[in-house]
């Protein structure tokens, strides 16, 4: 019990005494995961739109890979980019294992499968008689697509909500493809891991803490916007 | 508003086929709307009248030639231009997750108007559907009837040249649908747009219609203006919707003085309309089917037809009576008010006698199946 008691003190003396290696940690965290979440959903918005709102031959199967891709383990994934991106793998000439780009580029792929699967499932639900009148309206393709988005655009915020939480909290895919290298690459994820492993409780509380008050944080704009949205339909 | 058909059709399809797993659904032979006209579709359930609407207005593929104003609708730019020029408007609403005056605005918006100019003119269209008031309202928080109106706002916002409906006030109860009926034949009233109103009301049809087309397993068989096709279907099968209950097989005779004779199957012979001789099924409407309680005095009436036999069935058909009289070699139905079944003192099992005139009878040549042209129709779709 003493444990925990010192360690949350030393968490708010860390917090607010303005620890520099702390914020650096949350700062790249930020970064890393925000980054990713970008693109991730630049990207899987608009496939999931695609495999939405087509009929082709292999459809059912698409949809069963995304499906399967929302649940992939992140060290599989961490895995499978290291491989893609060592020095002798299809990607080594970028030379970007044990880079923050490194981590970047594993929590797309975590993201992208959820971001695709979730704006898919929505997208789905809407009723195909409104994508016929948004096209009898006049609409051309882009129209229709954009028109569409907006009307799913609260299922979207916890589609992004969705990826953000998964991105933040992964540990095994960046530790694997960023080293977790102290001054370099460390996010909270992997400094809460190293630092309860070597029995600094406290600072891994306060990272903790930073960790869950940043997800909070960005759940409860996210949530804010969302709900915004709710009471304008 | 029915049109000269010296004027040229705004929308005009020969030989459309929509053909889906390459089984063809419906096949236009020839089809032409006329500027100002209100054309209703016209048949039962999986007729294909909502697949045929669709195809005139660019939104399902199909084969064969779609012109708009005289060009040929080929490319999905043109496609697409149709769209622009025209509007539709479902069974369902179908409002976008916004307020009703954006939702009106919404067609406008798509085809390049600033925010401002579409929402002035989107307060327009509201007015005139009587619905200004709503402006403000989320979709979630409108009656059925006031969301369908809104729909109806939203096309009739663009201005368009065609007003395609499809089924537009089936799912709305009597009282909102005859208003807004009244409401959109002010409308169409101006002349300012033809209409394709795609329903399976046959009265509404006649309420609507400057024209009428039947459909059957997604073909046109038959088109004209209301009155003469309602008269004078050109299939059993459209008998049957009109609610033609009674249907007679037989021979069509002409007799010296020029009449037509109906001789059935059993042998008895009645008094038809017009028609060339040969096999044919009659139709007899049941409204005109007039009872008596004893046979009428032979010069007292112009009824040809006069059947004794006694009541076999008595059905309520809404606030009418369905009466099934079993005559002595068939059955003819009437239709009677209540109060006349009262007066008339009704009761199965009594005897009665059916009487009607030779122009009820109409004949059908039994070779039904092509497509036909009512009398008033044939230049026109």
């Amino acid at each position: 019990m003493q444990i925990i008691w010192n360690g949350l003190v030393e968490a708010l003396r860390l917090l607010f005494g303005g620890d520099a290696d702390v914020y650096q940690i949350a700062l790249r965290t930020l970064w890393v995961s925000g980054l990713a979440l970008c693109f991730a959903v630049a990207a899987g918005v608009p496939m999931g739109s695609v495999v939405a709102l087509n009929h082709f031959r292999g459809r059912r199967l698409v949809v069963t890979i995304i499906n399967t891709g929302m649940a992939a383990p992140p060290v599989v994934v961490g895995l499978l980019v290291a491989l893609f991106l060592t020095r002798n793998g299809p990607l080594g000439s970028f030379r970007v294992l044990y880079t923050t780009w490194a981590m970047v580029i594993a929590q797309v792929v975590i993201a992208l499968p959820i971001v695709m699967g979730l704006s898919l499932a929505a997208l789905q639900q809407l009723d195909p008689g409104l994508r016929q009148q948004i096209v009898a309206l006049g609409a051309s393709r882009r129209q229709s697509f954009i028109l569409l988005l907006r009307e799913i655009r609260v299922a979207l915020l916890a589609t992004v909500m969705a990826a953000f939480g998964a991105v933040i909290s992964e540990v095994g895919a960046v530790i694997m493809v960023g080293g977790n290298i102290k001054g370099q690459t460390q996010v909270l994820t992997g400094a809460i891991v190293q630092e309860t492993r070597i029995g600094r409780f406290s600072v891994a509380i306060a990272l903790a803490l930073i960790l869950m008050t940043l997800a909070f944080g960005a759940n409860l704009a996210l949530t804010f916007i969302q709900q915004q949205g709710r009471r304008q339909e | 508003m029915s049109p000269s058909p010296s004027e040229a059709p705004v929308l005009a399809a020969r030989d459309l086929r929509v053909v889906r797993g390459g089984r063809s659904l419906v096949h236009v032979e020839h089809f032409a709307l006329a500027p100002g006209d209100v054309h209703v579709l016209l048949g039962a359930n999986g007729a294909g009248k909502s697949t045929i609407l669709k195809a005139l207005n660019g939104l399902e593929p199909a084969d064969g030639v779609l012109e708009f104003h005289g060009s040929v609708v080929g490319s999905a730019a043109a496609r697409l231009a149709l769209r622009r020029a025209t509007a539709a408007v479902f069974q369902r609403p179908y409002l976008l997750a916004a307020n009703v005056r954006d939702n009106v605005a919404s067609g406008l918006r798509l085809r390049g108007l600033g925010r401002n100019a579409a929402r002035q003119r989107a307060l327009e269209a509201l007015r005139l559907l009587g619905i200004a008031q709503l402006a403000g309202r989320k979709p979630g928080n409108l009656s059925g009837g006031e969301a369908q109106r809104v729909s109806i706002a939203r096309a009739l916002a663009v201005d368009p040249d065609v007003l395609f409906l499809d089924e537009p006030l089936a799912a709305l109860d009597p009282p909102t649908r005859r208003a807004l009926i009244i409401d959109l034949l002010r409308i169409f009233a101006r002349g300012e747009m033809a209409v394709v109103w795609v329903t399976h009301d046959r009265d509404e049809a006649f309420a609507v219609g400057d024209r009428v087309s039947f459909l059957e397993g997604g073909r046109i068989v038959q088109t004209g203006v209301p009155v003469d096709v309602f008269a004078h279907p050109a299939t059993t099968a459209f008998a049957e919707f009109l609610g033609l209950d009674t249907y007679l097989e037989g021979v069509i005779l002409r007799g010296m003085d020029g009449s037509t004779r109906l001789r059935l199957d059993c042998g008895m012979e009645i008094a038809c309309g017009d028609a060339p001789e040969g096999p044919a099924v009659a139709c007899l409407p049941p409204e005109d089917v007039v009872l008596f309680a004893s046979a009428p005095i032979e010069h007292s009436t112009s009824l040809r037809n006069v059947l004794p036999g006694m009541v076999n069935t008595i059905s309520p058909v809404g606030r009418l009576l369905l009466i099934a009289v079993a005559a002595e070699r068939l059955e003819v139905a009437a239709l009677v008010t209540r109060a006349a079944a009262d007066d008339l003192g009704l009761a199965v099992g009594m005897p009665i006698v059916a009487a009607f005139k030779a122009a009820a009878v109409h004949p059908i040549p039994r070779q039904e199946r092509r497509p036909a042209m009512s009398s008033s129709g044939g230049g026109q779709s």
